[in-house]
């Protein structure tokens, strides 16, 4: 289980348990639980590189305590 | 900003609390705080304002971006359950998480695997240890994965080394056992041992002799059963079929028999050829034909010549010259190579050999032999001996006592001639030879000498005297001819009352009066010239032969009264723009005369000594370095000696020579001043002119003698004498120059010649 900061800078910012091998479709959904948005508006990116939903999150070497940037779109 | 605005939130409701209780009290302190912290009074305005706003909207932020967005969606977003759990007013981090089980549940609706509780229970608290070390292997602390440590270079090369020291050790070991199983000579002891040895021995030839017996056995079982002779015929059979030196009789090898020596074994095998081919078989050596082929190759690529007519003939191995073909260069071409060739056992090397030696035998018969150690070797003499002189001949000798015999008859027949002539002093060198010959024929000895001296330049001598004798008798019949003219003219002269007719003058007198006229012609001395001819020929018409002179008529015959008068006029005015030609017949000084004045002779080149000329009487070993003042005895400096002397000559002041610098060249003319200077110029630098330039010299001069050999008295072809001849034939004093009369003229110069 890894955890994992999302922060959109705007005033949300959560904490996401989650698996490794979760996707970065599923961890989109845990957000959208968490924050209350839906959670295909949700953009996650770190600097210039968007995540794209159907890859892993160990397969975008995301580990435990990450902070990971949120856009909505 | 969220947050941070958040933050402020918090700060700005604390402190909105804060300025609620000392609203009263401290106006003055707010002002004074005034400056220095407008900005953030701005801000907390601003966030005033909002405060109501902010607590009404719970998820919302103050930003107008979110703002719109949270207007935005159709739907209601889900309503999250763990919005209870989540701590609000938890501390300023302000981060929603969920707790796993919460996570849990909400991934069973989402329909995803539950987290991995062991990873996170680790992470959280107690779990099992083995379990987390397994993870704390491949993952640090962060999460990242731990890489393999990177080889050790070191460790790595000591290991190797040991390895090979093993694998070493390991080989010796074998090495070592392998040769522990043979004896080396200190340790074989058991041999020593006589007994042993003889016992040993004993043993061999115990088996042999078994062995044997066992072979007995078996033949004796052959012999029982008749294989015996079976066996024995089949060998003889074998042998039979043997291919053996009588089955190698007649065979051909294809080599020169020379090239196979006696001494080695040549292997020989059956030349390759075609299946369907009958030729007899052919045996070669593989390596000769190779030897034969490099050969080959060589003389091809020496390109020899093709054709050499000079060539000697061709001998064969027992010198006797080869025939040539013609072309034989092509034989090879067309009637392919051919090849030494010998039949085994039909060529007998001791025959073979003894027609060798007799060819050579014949040939040394044919020739003379010729010692080379009887001749003893003497020291060549300067002299000829007695013997070596009567072998030497001179072969010249007989002939030259021909040739003076010869001469001596030319001279015979022209000594009458001469004998009435005996001024001329040309001749006096001629009387002097006559008499050394006449002198030379009683003497024995001396005239060996002379002769070789004679025909040294016998060729000139006959030269000379071709010359003198054709000299001879062109002076023979001048003086014949001189003496007679000579004789009558002076009678003439001495005649008052003597005509002198001048065709010329007495044209231009019937032309008109012009007297100048007359004066100015140049054929006067022609014409006195024939005058005298005429009168010779009125005096001796008879007498002479020889001269062919042709009579003018007419003139003559006129009154001498009428005539005398017309002569006495015209007589003094002749005065010939040139000169006279002097009579050579008066005497050598009118002789010279004419020759100087024809350019045959120069006034100074007689006495002037020609450099070439003068050559051999120059000093041999005389150069200008002798003439060194360096060891003068006057004690005067290297400067003075070109001041001249000090006090002037007083006793000499009289002396006035008359220097004249006079430049001759090599064949003695005199040279002007630039002749000289380039002459001496050439002398210096040592490099004459060009070809061209020597060439155009030579013509010029050659030209300037031409003109100086030129008659002064007619133009270069003898028109002028032409014309004369003509009026004289035509007795007129005119010259019709029309075409109509060629004939005439062509008669005319046949005449001249």
């Amino acid at each position: 289980m890894i955890e994992i900061t999302c922060n959109d800078r705007l005033g949300k910012k959560v904490r996401v348990k989650c698996n490794p091998d979760d996707t970065v479709g599923d961890l989109k959904k845990l957000i959208a639980a968490q924050t209350g948005t839906r959670w295909d508006k949700i953009v996650l990116k770190k600097w210039y590189t968007t995540f794209k939903d159907h890859i892993q999150l160990q397969d975008y070497e995301i580990h435990d305590g990450m902070n990971i940037e949120l856009y909505y779109q | 900003m969220g947050s941070s605005s958040k933050k402020y939130k918090d700060k700005d409701s604390r402190k909105r609390r804060h300025e609620d209780d000392y609203e009263g009290d401290a106006p003055k302190d707010k002002r004074h705080k005034h400056k220095k912290h407008h900005h953030k009074d701005k801000k907390r305005d601003k966030s005033s304002k909002h405060s109501f706003d902010d607590k009404s909207r719970s998820n919302a932020s103050d930003d107008p971006d979110i703002v719109e967005i949270i207007e935005d969606p159709p739907q209601p977003p889900p309503k999250p359950h763990s919005v209870s759990s989540r701590p609000r007013e938890s501390p300023p981090q302000n981060v929603e998480s969920l707790s796993i089980e919460e996570t849990n549940k909400l991934r069973a609706k989402l329909g995803l695997k539950p987290l991995d509780v062991g990873s996170g229970a680790s992470s959280s608290s107690t779990g099992s240890t083995d379990k987390k070390n397994n993870d704390e292997l491949k993952k640090d602390e962060w999460g990242e994965f731990y890489h393999k440590p990177a080889e050790n270079l070191i460790k790595k090369a000591e290991q190797e080394k040991l390895r090979a020291k093993l694998l070493e050790a390991k080989e010796k070991r074998q090495i070592n056992q392998k040769l522990k199983k043979t004896k080396t000579l200190g340790e074989s002891d058991e041999e020593d041992d006589i007994v042993a040895w003889v016992s040993k021995n004993r043993k061999i030839e115990q088996e042999k002799r078994e062995a044997e017996k066992r072979a007995k056995m078996l033949e004796e079982l052959d012999a029982q059963f008749g294989i015996g002779e079976v066996v024995q015929s089949e060998q003889r059979e074998r042998m039979r079929q043997k291919y053996t030196e009588k089955d190698l009789k007649g065979i051909t090898v294809q080599h020169d028999i020379d090239t196979i020596s006696e001494e080695h074994d040549v292997i020989l095998t059956l030349k390759d050829k075609g299946v369907l081919e009958e030729d007899e078989d052919v045996l070669v050596n593989v390596n000769m034909l190779d030897d034969e082929r490099y050969k080959k190759n060589i003389e091809n690529k020496k390109k020899k010549i093709t054709y050499n007519p000079y060539q000697d003939d061709e001998f064969d191995e027992f010198g006797n010259p080869k025939e040539k073909s013609l072309l034989s260069k092509y034989d090879e071409e067309i009637d392919g190579e051919k090849r030494e060739s010998f039949k085994i056992g039909y060529d007998n090397a001791v025959i073979r050999k003894k027609i060798a030696t007799e060819s050579i035998k014949e040939k040394l018969a044919k020739k003379t032999l010729e010692s080379i150690g009887e001749k003893q070797l003497t020291i060549a003499s300067e002299y000829y001996n007695e013997e070596e002189l009567a072998k030497f001949k001179k072969p010249k000798k007989k002939v030259r006592k021909i040739r003076s015999k010869g001469k001596l008859l030319t001279e015979d027949e022209i000594k009458p001639d001469n004998y009435g002539i005996e001024s001329i002093g040309s001749r006096r060198p001629k009387k002097n030879e006559i008499d050394y010959d006449i002198d030379d024929v009683p003497s024995v000895d001396v005239p060996q000498d002379i002769k070789l001296e004679v025909d040294k330049d016998d060729i000139l001598e006959q030269a000379l005297h071709k010359a003198r004798t054709i000299k001879q008798k062109e002076n023979v019949i001048a003086d014949l001819i001189k003496t007679e003219i000579k004789t009558e003219p002076e009678e003439e002269n001495v005649d008052a009352g003597n005509i002198v007719l001048n065709a010329t003058a007495e044209f231009c007198r019937t032309l008109g009066d012009i007297p100048t006229y007359g004066k100015a012609g140049n054929r006067e001395e022609v014409d006195d010239m024939m005058d005298f001819e005429k009168d010779i020929e009125q005096d001796e018409k008879s007498d002479e032969d020889d001269c062919t002179i042709i009579e003018p008529s007419g003139w003559n015959s006129v009154d001498p009264t009428n005539q005398g008068i017309d002569s006495t006029q015209i007589l003094p005015q002749e005065t010939p723009i040139l000169d006279e030609e002097p009579d050579v017949s008066t005497g050598v000084g009118a002789a010279l005369k004419l020759a100087m004045s024809k350019g045959y002779l120069d006034k100074e080149m007689n006495n002037r000594p020609c450099n070439s000329r003068l050559a051999h009487l120059q000093a041999k070993h005389y150069s200008i370095e002798d003439k060194s003042y360096g060891d003068d005895g006057d004690g005067r400096g290297r400067r003075e000696r070109y001041m001249g002397p000090v006090t002037e000559f007083k006793e000499k002041d009289t002396f006035k020579p008359n220097v004249k610098l006079e430049y001759i060249d090599d064949e003695g003319r005199v040279l002007n001043s630039k002749e000289a200077f380039r002459y001496l110029s050439h002398k210096f630098h040592g490099k004459g002119p060009g070809k061209n330039k020597i060439e155009k010299r030579i013509k010029k001069s050659t030209q300037e003698q031409l003109m100086k050999k030129m008659s002064s008295t007619d133009t270069p072809l003898g028109t002028l004498n032409m014309l004369q001849q003509k009026q004289k034939e035509t007795q007129s004093a005119y010259v019709v120059l029309s075409g109509n009369k060629q004939a005439q003229s062509t008669a005319l110069s046949k005449t001249r010649r």
